[in-house]
């Protein structure tokens, strides 16, 4: 009995973890670090500035694939680790692109406008207006994960699915809609937001990528010490057997809030930063097409490990990036043969399979071959 | 007995009841015109969120699956029927090789009797299994390589372009000599998978003497069927556009929705069914799917938005005073009330209503009807009782795919046909699902109509308020809110 309650509460005691945490974790700060050292890196091989160019556009490139990385990393959080199956990601991403974005156009302006508050001689006006645009982010996503979890109180599995569906939808309507188009821009979505000169992207791209890159580690450990936690195995409970967790005594409804509000803060603030990057916030970002894209941005690098939705976001970008050169303009079309083959034989994803330390091509055929044969 | 049947409908009569406060209130509100023109959209819209819907939930209640290729569905159906309507060609070359792949696929349990007794050592069952199905997967390769199926959209752009005269600018086919063997290379290709299927080697497989004969009987008539079409290729789409425009429409409108139904069978088959284990994927696999088709669309008809002309039926000038002059007149539009409105909206909403009849019909005084209904309230139960509720799967599944399908090309002589049009259908049916309970086509019908209406309605809001009609459809999700808060398994849901 007593092993029982420590092997379901019992936290690894928290230095020991972090030490043992360094210890199996060398293979990723090697690759944060190779990653902090990338431009540089680059610019040495090539023999090109680190400032413009190639490197800029590659600087460039894994901005967009820490962001998503982030993205998908806080999908992954509801779908892999507390099992919801929610299809209205998109609306935390896309609500903390358009809170970030209204705020820098609508608001920002007037109050570095009218106030001017400095430490010395530093003018820190442009950076509290920046502090205070994304404390609105993450109260505005909180409330919409908080909108969200109130309705998988009470609706569950598929239903939940279609329902967040169909309120991502409404969010992503609201976005375009013509009413608000002096704000939102409507169909065109926000464009040309001033972002701070210090941190705009186009001209100190460096700075940007090493912003993007430490919240993307930063956000990682974040996540990482979440599911890590008493709390996160609650979560890995809830995805398991619900009624069971509840009879041990946990309210799976407080879990659940928790989850969802974790992954909504984490996905909003990506939206944020990414559309601090785009200088701009467009309906795409509230759309079903970027809650798909997490989805399979999950899949493709296996649901429930954290690591895997990273490397699925690296992954999607870099065949992105290729398939479009290869095919054309129908890439999408490819890309979903090779989603689909995908789901039927490795289920588990890159990391997953990795783990599993097998590959599922034999269940994968044996799963296409019954259904041939009619078993 | 009375009493009973209030009770029974008791959520039916109120959601009823409340409709018809509103439609007083409205009426004395609104005043005749407006209310009648609003209700008669909002019916239209709720015609064809119900033709979606009823198949959304009628797969999900039986089988569990969440389909997100359902609008998908409702694209191809508009996008095939279309076709067939203004050009049959690419239809009737596509005929003969589908069927020939099926003739020879359904040979599997006549092979296998004899191929599970030859002697292959186990492990070398699998590789042979592999190496026979890729075969057959090059022949299929083979057989449609070099078949002009990329031309759809320039011939597609011209049927639109020429109303007049689809048959002058109908693109040759390949002479019967030159085609012949893409048929034969399907059939063998079918015979191949069918062989791979049969599991060569494998004792522990058992036949029943009534899938052998079966078998039989459906090879013969599908191989009947392929060498029908085959000869009947080059001429049969002169003699299909040279029918009357109305025959041709409705003839359109069945096949739209048995290409849906066709494919939809080859997708439960093919995807669905291998991963019931895992009902996560299954959702995944069709959205993947979603997208894959949406993708197909636009490599074969371009992405483009192409606008259906309406059958002669309800395009001929003037307005018809009352319905029953229209019979005669066969107009634009027909005055129903005071309201002049489009004689095509009224034929969507009669083909609503008579899919509404025709599936209680089938749902209430069929024995498939019994085995649904029975699946939905109890799956293992109907298993237990000897019923093959795989097969049911199946039929389910191309019912409902059929049933969209034949909304989209319903709907596609007054929305645009193009690669997206099914979503916004989709996203409503499944708010229709919800309020009206997974698994109960009156609940569908119902919440389809509450929809539509709520939509037209709000529609008419948003103008008269000087919004755009943006803010009436997210308003939908807060009725889906409402009733959610009432009843959480929707108005006829099952509770949990």
């Amino acid at each position: 009995m007593a092993e029982v309650k420590s092997d379901l509460t019992a936290a690894p005691n928290r230095f020991t973890s972090a030490a043992k945490s360094l210890r199996g974790e060398w293979l990723g700060l090697a690759v944060i670090l190779l990653l902090a050292l990338f431009p540089f890196l680059f610019g040495w091989f090539t023999g090109t500035s680190v400032q413009d160019g190639p490197s800029k556009f590659w600087q460039g490139q894994l901005i967009t694939f820490f962001i998503m990385a982030v993205y998908a990393m806080s999908y992954d959080l509801l779908i892999g680790y507390t099992g919801i199956l929610s299809f209205g990601h998109a609306a935390f991403f896309g609500g903390g692109a358009y809170t970030m974005g209204l705020f820098l156009t609508h608001i920002g302006p007037k109050i570095i406008g009218s106030y001017k508050i400095t430490i010395g001689a530093a003018d820190i006006t442009e950076v509290l207006v920046l502090v205070a645009a994304t404390l609105l982010v993450v109260v505005v996503v909180t409330l919409l994960g908080l909108l969200f979890s109130v309705v998988s109180a009470r609706i569950k599995g598929v239903y939940f699915a279609m329902i967040s569906l169909a309120m991502a939808d409404a969010i992503h309507i609201l976005s375009k809609a013509t009413d608000f188009g002096k704000w939102t821009g409507a169909d065109e979505g926000l464009h040309g937001i001033p972002v701070p000169m210090w941190i705009n992207p186009t001209q100190h791209r460096l700075l940007f990528y090493f912003i993007a890159l430490a919240f993307c580690v930063i956000m990682y450990l974040i996540a990482r010490r979440m599911v890590d936690s008493p709390t996160g195995r609650v979560f890995v409970a809830l995805r398991e057997n619900e009624s069971r967790v509840r009879m041990i005594g946990y309210n799976p409804v407080t879990y659940r809030t928790l989850s969802f509000v974790v992954a909504a803060v984490i996905a909003g603030l990506a939206g944020a930063l990414f559309s601090l990057w785009n200088m701009g916030a467009t309906p795409t970002m509230t759309s079903a097409v970027t809650t798909i894209n997490a989805l399979i941005m999950t899949i493709l690098g296996g649901i429930g490990t954290l690591i895997g939705p990273i490397l699925g976001a690296g992954l999607m970008q870099i065949v992105g990036q290729f398939f479009y050169q290869w095919f054309g303009a129908r890439w999408p079309l490819v890309f979903g043969l090779i989603f689909i083959a995908l789901v039927l034989f490795l289920p588990y994803g890159v990391v997953g399979t990795y783990r599993l330390k097998r590959l599922e091509w034999k269940q994968g055929w044996q799963r296409l071959w019954g259904l041939v044969a009619g078993k | 007995m009375r009493l009973g049947f209030f009770r029974r409908n008791a959520t039916m009569l109120v959601v009823l009841g409340l409709i018809a406060v509103l439609g007083v209130i409205g009426w004395t509100t609104m005043g005749q015109q407006p209310f009648v023109r609003t209700t008669l959209s909002g019916l239209t819209i709720g015609a064809l969120y119900f033709m979606v819907a009823s198949g959304l939930t009628l797969i999900f209640g039986l089988m569990d699956v969440l389909n997100f290729a359902h609008g998908t569905m409702f694209m191809l159906g508009a996008y095939l029927g279309w076709q067939f309507y203004t050009n049959p060609t690419f239809l009737f070359g596509l005929f003969p090789l589908i069927f020939a792949l099926l003739a020879g696929l359904v040979t599997s349990p006549i092979l296998r009797s004899t191929f599970m007794h030859l002697n292959v050592s186990e492990k070398a069952q699998k590789t042979i299994q592999t190496a026979v199905a890729l075969a057959g997967i090059a022949l299929i390769v083979l057989a449609v390589r070099g078949l002009d199926i990329l031309g759809l959209a320039e011939t597609a752009m011209v049927a639109t372009m020429s109303m007049g005269n689809p048959l002058a600018e109908a693109s040759a086919q390949e002479p019967l000599a030159v085609f012949w063997f893409r048929p034969v290379l399907m059939f063998l290709a079918g015979l191949l998978l069918a062989a791979a299927a049969a599991r060569p080697g494998d004792r522990t497989q058992v036949v029943y003497a009534g899938d052998k004969r079966q078998a039989w009987i459906i090879s013969g008539s599908l191989a009947v069927l392929t060498v029908t079409a085959t000869l009947f290729r080059e001429s049969a789409p002169n003699a299909v556009l040279l029918w009357n425009g109305n025959l041709r429409f409705f003839a359109a409108l069945a096949v739209g929705a048995l290409c849906g139904a066709g494919l939809s069978a080859a997708v439960e088959v093919s995807l669905i069914r291998p991963l019931y284990i895992r009902p996560l994927y299954q959702v995944i696999v069709t959205l993947g799917l979603a997208y894959v088709l949406r993708e197909t669309i636009q490599v074969l008809w371009d992405p483009l938005a192409y606008q259906m002309t309406r059958p002669p039926m309800f395009s001929q000038p003037g307005k018809a005073e009352n319905i029953l002059a229209w019979f005669s007149g066969q107009n634009l539009t027909v005055d129903v009330l005071g309201v002049t409105f489009p004689s095509y909206r009224l034929f969507i909403i009669v083909l609503g209503v008579l899919m509404v009849i025709a599936l209680s019909l089938l749902m209430n005084y069929s024995r498939l009807g019994m085995i649904i209904r029975a699946g939905v309230q109890d799956r293992t139960m109907v298993e237990a009782l000897g019923i093959n509720v795989r097969k049911v799967f199946t039929i389910v599944f191309m019912l409902g795919a059929g049933l969209a399908a034949l909304g989209g090309i319903g709907a596609a002589p007054f929305i645009p046909v193009q690669p997206n049009m099914g979503d916004a259908f989709q996203l409503q049916a499944f708010i229709v699902v919800v309020i009206g309970g997974m698994g109960s086509y009156s609940g569908a019908a119902i919440g389809a109509l509450l929809l539509g209406l709520a939509r037209a309605f709000g529609d008419y809001l948003a103008l008269k308020f000087s919004l755009s009609p943006a803010i009436a459809e997210a308003s939908t999700v807060i009725i889906m809110a409402i009733v959610l808060l009432v009843r959480p398994a929707g108005l006829f849901g099952k509770k949990e």
